[in-house]
């Protein structure tokens, strides 16, 4: 490997700045390059947008739970549904998933740190400023972005959004927008060129190629957001026209550069997650993971043709039906590596010696309830059944069963998984459980009967609704308080564990007839730059 | 834990599997109440793409419950050793590939019967506003707002659809018509209501503060009373 000559000199002897005393208090956050600080510091912040979004959840369901409630008027709920979406895209899964890929690829792949370490640091801060402009709109008085995590212009043109929350959730996006970016150029060249003495591409962790091929998505695809974002902030700070129509600007303009983001944002926010699966299933069930050939070129197969389908999320802008047809057809074609990855993880587990840990629970959770969102995803790339349901609580559904029961279910199945080795400490496995349960149940729960209101025509991002579509918001809302309570019983066990939870052993999963990856043959928590030695992998 | 316990969960996992495969089937579809002949293509294209789908869907949901009851660990029973059939492989490489492809087939047949507008018995235009709706009838020269859009039942209707400020979606869900109303466009659609009755709709485009109030009614009437509707209307114009 050409590559690997040049940069492994840097790590064997580590970065400069760990030769230093170690500091100690809140100066060894501030100022850490280390990965693995850096890791830990993303999925706490992750995880207080997690919170803050999650009680908007909460209260959008609460005005939802019955028709025509006053829990909070039109206004602040438009506000609250709005960062409820971006928070949980743009601050909670995807930084979330940049935490654990920063604490765990290094040390996968046996280097000693990210490539770049102090760039992975300004990565993680300017997250920060990014997510505070977000916080602070909420207390304006005209309040902040109302316009979904979308911003469809003109309603978020100067003339129908004249408030500055537009603007901070701009910036905000901006910032964050950028950080993803060197944060991808970070992990591309850490996982090209720091992998350990032996390690090929292909005797990679799957979870590797998950993050390599998620992380070469946002080099690509992030740049185009922050163009269409540029133009909406000049278009409402400079009187530039690309989105007025009155100019000779076309709002439809917006949506293409958008959704050319966002869908292969998608895939940003799940494919680290079936990486995480894919370390899981084999680890709790005493096998190797199914097909890893087939599993790297399906990834890379879902990354390619994820950015060919933007356009089925506008099916009902009038858009030129020959151009429908191939949005149509091609988002279609997802399925196929999709459900490679989908059958691949069925024959890891089949004839395996299944240990149902809190993780594994959590990656079974993830399989079922994905391929219920891949189902109706290919439902919806369907032209007349996806105009029919389009902007309904049917897409809501939809996307709750890839983003929540996709995404979260792995996130979660990550977190537990690797809770000793960052931690250090054993979480409590009867409350795991029971956390797991909670939200299996409440999770279908609440979205389910979405696919019903979406069909019976209940559109989505409205505060109130015809007395129609009441039994299933009834249904849906008692849902989220069980998911509520889930995720209450989870952060009471994550932090009591922490504070008091048993020490783990190197490796706590450890099972005979195993073969582990790196991360398992060191200490929980790793020691400083990870490895005594760096490991020759044969 | 005793055998009982330990099979719960299960059963509840295999419930919520069986209530999700009763969901996904075509029972459900008093969901959907075609009141023209698009939707009617519409539903008839969901039962097909159910009908395709459900034979993935019930395959490898019970695949997932099969493996979950079956391989349990159990102390003397190893974990098999396989972890590659290329066979299999391309067998669920190659299905699934050919069933989007035959999927795509009655797609794209609705696809096309929605998107050519065929001669039509009465053309109007539908404006969006922030909040509200103004309907027009060119030909007998009629423009209201805020009250119920009426049309002859039985005829072939066709809409020019746009909008006055930001980005609205005209949706009447037992039409099967959504068409986003975009300012400096004009959208097309068509349909025929086949009985008189009352329809209702509403915005389904995130559209500003009241977007949830921005409600659309339709009174379907026979033709004769449509004609004596729009007398009625031009008089009092």
């Amino acid at each position: 490997m050409e590559a690997g000559t040049i940069a492994r000199p840097v790590t064997s002897h580590g970065a400069a700045v760990s030769h230093a005393k170690p500091r100690t208090g809140i100066l060894k956050w501030l100022l850490t390059t280390d990965h693995k600080l850096i890791g830990v510091m993303y999925i706490w912040l992750a995880f207080f947008f997690f919170g803050v979004a999650g009680i908007f959840a909460m209260v959008m369901r609460a005005q939802l739970s019955a028709p025509g409630l006053h829990v909070v008027p039109p206004e602040i709920y438009n506000q609250i549904m709005s960062l409820h979406g971006t928070f949980m895209v743009f601050f909670f899964t995807i930084p979330i998933m940049a935490g654990i890929a920063n604490y765990v690829v290094p040390i996968q792949i046996g280097a000693r740190d990210m490539a770049f370490p102090r760039i992975n640091a300004v990565s993680f801060w300017m997250l920060v400023p990014a997510g505070l402009f977000m916080l602070v709109s909420l207390f304006l008085k005209s309040g902040s972005a109302a316009a979904g995590w979308t911003s469809y212009p003109p309603l978020t043109s100067r003339e129908y959004s004249p408030g500055p929350g537009i603007d901070l959730w701009i910036l905000g996006l901006h910032l964050a927008g950028a950080a993803s970016i060197m944060g991808a150029i970070n992990f591309v060249v850490t996982i090209l060129n720091l992998r350990a003495p032996g390690m090929s591409m292909m005797k990679m962790p799957m979870f590797c190629w998950n993050v390599i091929i998620t992380q070469t998505i946002i080099l690509f695809a992030t740049p185009v957001l922050a163009g269409a974002l540029t133009m909406l902030l000049t278009d409402r700070m400079f009187g530039t026209s690309f989105f007025h129509p009155q100019a000779g600007g076309d709002p439809v303009l917006w949506q293409h550069l958008f959704w050319f983001y966002s869908h292969p944002a998608v895939y940003i926010m799940v494919l680290p997650g079936m990486g995480m699966v894919s370390q899981i299933l084999p680890a709790f069930s005493g096998k190797h993971l199914f097909g890893y050939k087939g599993m790297v070129l399906a990834t890379a197969g879902i990354g390619f043709i994820g950015y060919l389908v933007w356009g089925h999320h506008m099916f009902a802008t009038g858009m030129d039906p020959k151009l429908r047809q191939f949005f149509s057809f091609a988002s279609m074609v997802i399925a196929v590596p999709t459900g490679i990855k989908i059958w691949s993880w069925l024959a890891t587990i089949w004839g395996g010696s299944i240990r149902f840990k809190t993780p594994m629970l959590f990656a079974l959770g993830f399989i079922g309830l994905f391929i219920i969102g891949g189902i109706t995803g290919v439902w919806l790339a369907l032209v007349p059944f996806d105009v029919q349901v389009h902007d309904t609580y049917f897409v809501v559904a939809h996307l709750h069963y890839v983003l929540f029961g996709g995404s979260l279910m792995s996130i979660m199945a990550g977190i537990y998984y690797w809770f000793p080795k960052i931690s250090g400490k054993l979480y409590n496995e009867f409350w795991g459980k029971v956390h797991f349960w909670l939200t299996f149940v409440g999770m279908n729960l609440t979205f389910m009967p979405m696919h019903a209101m979406g069909m019976l025509g209940m559109p989505r991002r409205i505060y109130t609704y015809r007395p129609e579509f009441a039994v299933w918001n009834h249904i849906a809302s008692a849902g989220a308080a069980i998911l509520g309570v889930g995720m209450l019983i989870f952060a009471l066990n994550m932090l009591l564990s922490l504070w008091r939870g048993k020490p783990s052993p190197p490796d706590p999963w450890a099972h005979e007839d195993q073969t582990r990856t790196l991360e398992w043959t060191v200490s929980s928590p790793p020691p400083a730059e990870n490895f005594h030695t760096i490991p020759v992998i044969r | 834990m005793t055998p009982r316990s330990r099979w719960t969960p299960l059963l509840i996992f295999g419930l919520c599997l069986a209530a999700a495969a009763l969901y996904a089937s075509p029972a459900m579809a008093w969901l959907l109440h075609p009141a023209t002949a698009i939707a009617r293509d519409v539903r008839g294209l969901f039962y097909k793409a159910v009908g395709v789908t459900a034979f993935f869907f019930i395959l490898a949901e019970g695949i997932l419950l099969v493996a979950v009851l079956k391989f349990r660990a159990k102390p003397g029973v190893p974990a098999a050793k396989w972890h590659e059939n290329v066979r299999l492989e391309i067998v669920w490489t190659v299905i699934p590939a050919l069933a989007m492809v035959i999927l795509s087939g009655p797609s794209f047949t609705t696809e096309k019967y929605m998107d050519v507008i065929p001669k039509s018995d009465l053309q109007i235009e539908i404006v969006g506003h922030q909040w509200f709706w103004e309907y027009r009838y060119p030909k007998d020269g009629i423009i209201f707002a805020n009250e119920p859009l009426v049309l002859p039942a039985g005829k072939t209707i066709s809409a020019n659809i746009t909008s006055i400020d930001v980005v609205h979606s005209w949706f009447v869900p037992d039409f099967g018509i959504k068409m986003d109303a975009n300012p400096g466009r004009i959208n097309h659609v068509w349909f025929d209501v086949d009985k008189p009755g009352t329809y209702k709709g509403q915005c389904a485009e995130l559209c500003g503060v009241l977007h949830a109030q921005m409600f659309i009614t339709v009174n379907v009437v026979t033709p004769e009373e449509f004609a004596r509707w729009i007398e009625q209307k031009k008089k009092g114009a």
